[in-house]
């Protein structure tokens, strides 16, 4: 820059100083509140019973999974909330939720960021989740009485419990109920309701700016989005606003597997990490500093691909040291297995926090996928590709094999 | 040049600073005006576009309406082909003005009445037997239009079969109710755009969200996004339902037109993006040129080069589809999901950069409620 440059930069910036003084603050200090309360008027704007709906859908959905005497049909009802005519259909227990119009299906494999321009991808996940509901009526349910063997679906003892697993030694209910947690939780929380592309959809950030609120709502879209994020993790949680104290007995889905990692002492504080960002970011919602929301939107992004991967090298070490030396014993292992095989399942879903691009590749994880069901699938599979793919999951976040395996 | 520059710069200081911390009172429209003419962009719009194109398409219905009166004079094979050719030709000439969506056509409903599909077959057959209809009524609108008629010509394909069935009078007399409707909705936006509406339609060429350069391009892209990606594509191929529904496809009965209705939908969305006269013969000003013009003034990529290559996408995947969309659908759904993918992710495109880009509100919102 030349020196006549320079002086004109110099000038410019005097007068924009001077002109400006009276300008307020523009990066307001945001203070998260104690707990996740938030209230425009005296009324509470924080919302998210869709969220909840559909995480007792699902829970509804895994425990008739694991019913002998439940039809395909009543299973397929609970996943798409619909007859297969595509009638209003009434499989639940829950009389409010064969009210709701809602279903797993419809937000499985549904964030913006990843499906919207995906369908293509988002239909062959659905189909795998049908496949899964499917084959635990027509393989699993026949063989009962069966004793399984390698490529024979049936019973098989781990320890007092007795588990139900296909041909491969998968369970087909830990399939879902963890590949959900990937598929259902994460996505529509860290590629879809914590997404930039979400968040400042259409107005909604003009809208968040002057107050102005949805339509009969007490609060702002953008707020909503937020809490929407919020109940895919707390949904069902005793307190709405301070849904620590009881983390981890809320739910079979996301809010469990917080709280177990958060119970591993390398990864104690974690659970608290999670709470605190979302409170700061809906507060910085409130005090319209998106600089400080997009911060802990990438924070809980991080931390929430974390939980999912911590809980997928757990299951798969738990899983190799439950292999037996020699006889048959391998009840424990195939358990621990099947939950792995659902949290790997999930990596897809997961979101590095900067970019938009999960920590594992639709075909790294369809790669992992195909070595855990090879062959005879987990009676063939052996400690060395267990360690392999720990490790490989480890290596792309910031914890190790041996922080993550006990 | 370089003194030039200099009391430029001091002169945009002078002007921009006082602006940039003033009150609330908004003195931006004008100084921060883009500079784009927007009116030379309208009269295009209408001239050579918009009015050549609802010309063609009552033009077409017109010979429809003759048609279906010569035919049903003879009722014979060749009066029947002549119908379902001229029918096919209206069917056409519709994808050029379905996104037209403004002024007469958007007060009496044009697009609902005209093309709703999937069609009420109990309802037609109803209208038919009892001869008790009111095509008025909102509630008729998937008894009649061009996807009404595909039923009528093309849901038995035995051409004889056909012809006997028109042998009853009250179908007859139906086919004419439906296609004298069709014309004369037709005819109405035409003379309307013809007799003062054009004018109303270029006089409005301000910025704001009632301006007629808003509001038509909310009408482009809310046709692209609903009535092409979702309708032609997305709907047909389970996108938005738990299975696959192969029977909501335009042109379900005569089973052959589905993907070419759905490449013309597309080449009039390019076309109209572009800038393109209807006859082909001229490229007037655009959205195109509009994008272009304010993303030179702030140095950004070529919004517009992505755009068109995002539709050339779109269409290299739809000319790999079967004609008949139906048949894909049911034997290799997943082609289908590509097309619609790359018709979503244009819609991305224009939706977001290119709305942000011209600074245009969208004026409709997705119920995607939770």
């Amino acid at each position: 820059m030349t020196t006549r440059g320079f002086s004109c930069l110099v000038v410019f910036t005097l007068m924009v100083l001077v002109a400006c003084e009276s300008d307020p603050d523009p990066m307001p200090v945001v203070q998260a509140p104690a707990v996740y309360k938030f209230s425009r008027d005296g009324e509470s704007t924080v919302s998210f019973d869709g969220q909840t709906t559909r995480i007792l859908m699902a829970t509804e959905l895994i425990n008739a999974m694991e019913d002998f005497e439940v039809a395909e049909l009543a299973l397929n009802e609970m996943w798409a909330n619909e007859t297969a005519a595509g009638g209003d259909a009434d499989p639940f227990e829950n009389p409010a939720l064969n009210e709701s119009t809602k279903s797993v299906r419809s937000k499985t494999a549904a964030s913006q960021d990843y499906f919207s321009s995906n369908v293509t991808e988002a239909i062959k996940i659905k189909s795998e989740f049908e496949s899964w509901i499917s084959a635990q009526v027509n393989e699993v349910f026949p063989n009962e009485l069966v004793l399984a063997e390698p490529g024979i679906a049936g019973q098989i003892a781990d320890d007092v419990s007795i588990r139900y697993v296909n041909g491969d030694g998968l369970e087909y209910n830990q399939a879902v109920n963890k590949g959900l947690i990937g598929a259902l939780m994460l996505d529509q929380m860290v590629n879809n309701y914590l997404s930039i592309s979400v968040l400042d959809a259409a107005s909604n950030r003009a809208d968040n700016d002057a107050g102005t609120v949805a339509s009969g709502k007490s609060y702002t879209t953008m707020e909503h989005k937020w809490d929407e994020a919020y109940g895919y993790l707390f949904g069902t949680s005793q307190s709405e606003s301070d849904p620590l104290p009881t983390l981890g007995g809320d739910d079979a889905f996301f809010n469990k597997y917080l709280q177990r990692v958060d119970g591993d002492e390398d990864f104690t504080g974690i659970a608290e990490e999670v709470y605190d960002a979302f409170k700061l970011g809906r507060a910085a919602i409130v005090a319209k500093n998106y600089t400080v929301r997009d911060q802990q939107a990438a924070k809980l992004r991080e931390l929430l691909s974390k939980v999912v991967a911590v809980r997928a090298v757990y299951y798969l070490q738990q899983g190799k040291n439950g292999i037996p030396t020699s006889g048959s014993d391998f009840g424990a292992a195939f358990h621990d297995l099947s939950e792995g095989f659902g949290f790997v399942y999930s990596l897809r879903f997961t979101r590095q926090p900067d970019i938009d691009a999960p920590y594992f590749t639709a075909s790294e994880v369809d790669a992992m996928i195909a070595q855990l069901t090879a062959g005879n699938g987990f009676w063939d599979i052996t400690p060395a590709v267990l360690d392999a793919m720990s490790k490989q999951i480890a290596d792309a976040f910031d914890f190790t094999v041996a922080e993550a395996g006990s | 040049m370089k003194r030039l520059g200099q009391i430029l710069f001091f002169l945009g200081v002078l002007v921009i600073c006082p602006l940039a911390c003033g009150p609330d009172t908004d003195p931006f429209d004008d100084l921060m005006s883009d500079g784009f003419d927007r009116k030379e962009m309208l009269v295009h719009w209408a001239d050579n576009v918009i009015i050549p194109a609802f010309a063609s398409y009552a033009h077409a219905t017109d010979a429809l309406k003759t048609s279906a009166v010569n035919f049903g004079l003879a009722l014979d094979e060749d009066s029947l082909l002549k119908l379902k050719e001229h029918w096919l030709d209206a069917v056409k000439k519709w994808q050029g003005v379905s996104m037209f969506d403004i002024g007469m056509a958007e007060q009496i409903s044009l697009r609902d009445f005209s093309n709703i599909y999937p069609v009420d077959v109990e309802m037609i057959e109803n209208h038919i037997s009892t001869g008790q209809y009111n095509l008025e009524l909102p509630s008729t609108r998937v008894a009649q239009g061009l996807q009404a008629l595909d039923y009528l010509l093309y849901a038995n394909q035995d051409i004889e079969r056909v012809l006997a069935d028109f042998d009853d009078q009250r179908r007859r007399q139906y086919l004419q109710a439906v296609v004298e409707r069709l014309d004369s909705l037709a005819q109405q936006v035409l003379d309307h755009w013809q007799s003062g509406y054009r004018e109303a339609f270029i006089s409005t060429d301000g910025s704001s969200a009632t301006s007629s350069v808003d509001k038509l391009t909310n009408d482009f892209l809310f046709y692209f996004e609903k009535f092409l990606r979702a309708g032609k594509v997305g709907i047909p191929a389970g996108v938005f339902s738990n299975t696959v529904l192969p029977d909501r496809v335009e042109g379900y009965y005569s089973q052959r037109y589905s993907r070419s209705f759905t490449e013309l939908g597309l080449n009039a969305t390019v076309d109209f993006f572009i800038g393109k006269s209807y006859d082909g013969d001229v490229n007037g000003p655009s959205l195109e040129d509009y994008i272009n013009h304010v993303t030179a003034q702030n140095g950004t990529r070529d919004l517009t080069l992505v755009i068109l290559e995002q539709w050339d996408k779109a269409r290299q995947a739809i000319e790999s589809l079967d004609p008949n969309l139906t048949r894909q659908i049911e034997n290799n759904n997943v082609q289908m999901l590509k097309a619609y993918d790359e018709l979503q992710k244009a819609v991305v495109l224009l939706k977001v950069e290119m709305l942000q880009a011209l600074n245009i509100q969208v004026d409709f919102v997705d119920a995607d409620g939770d």
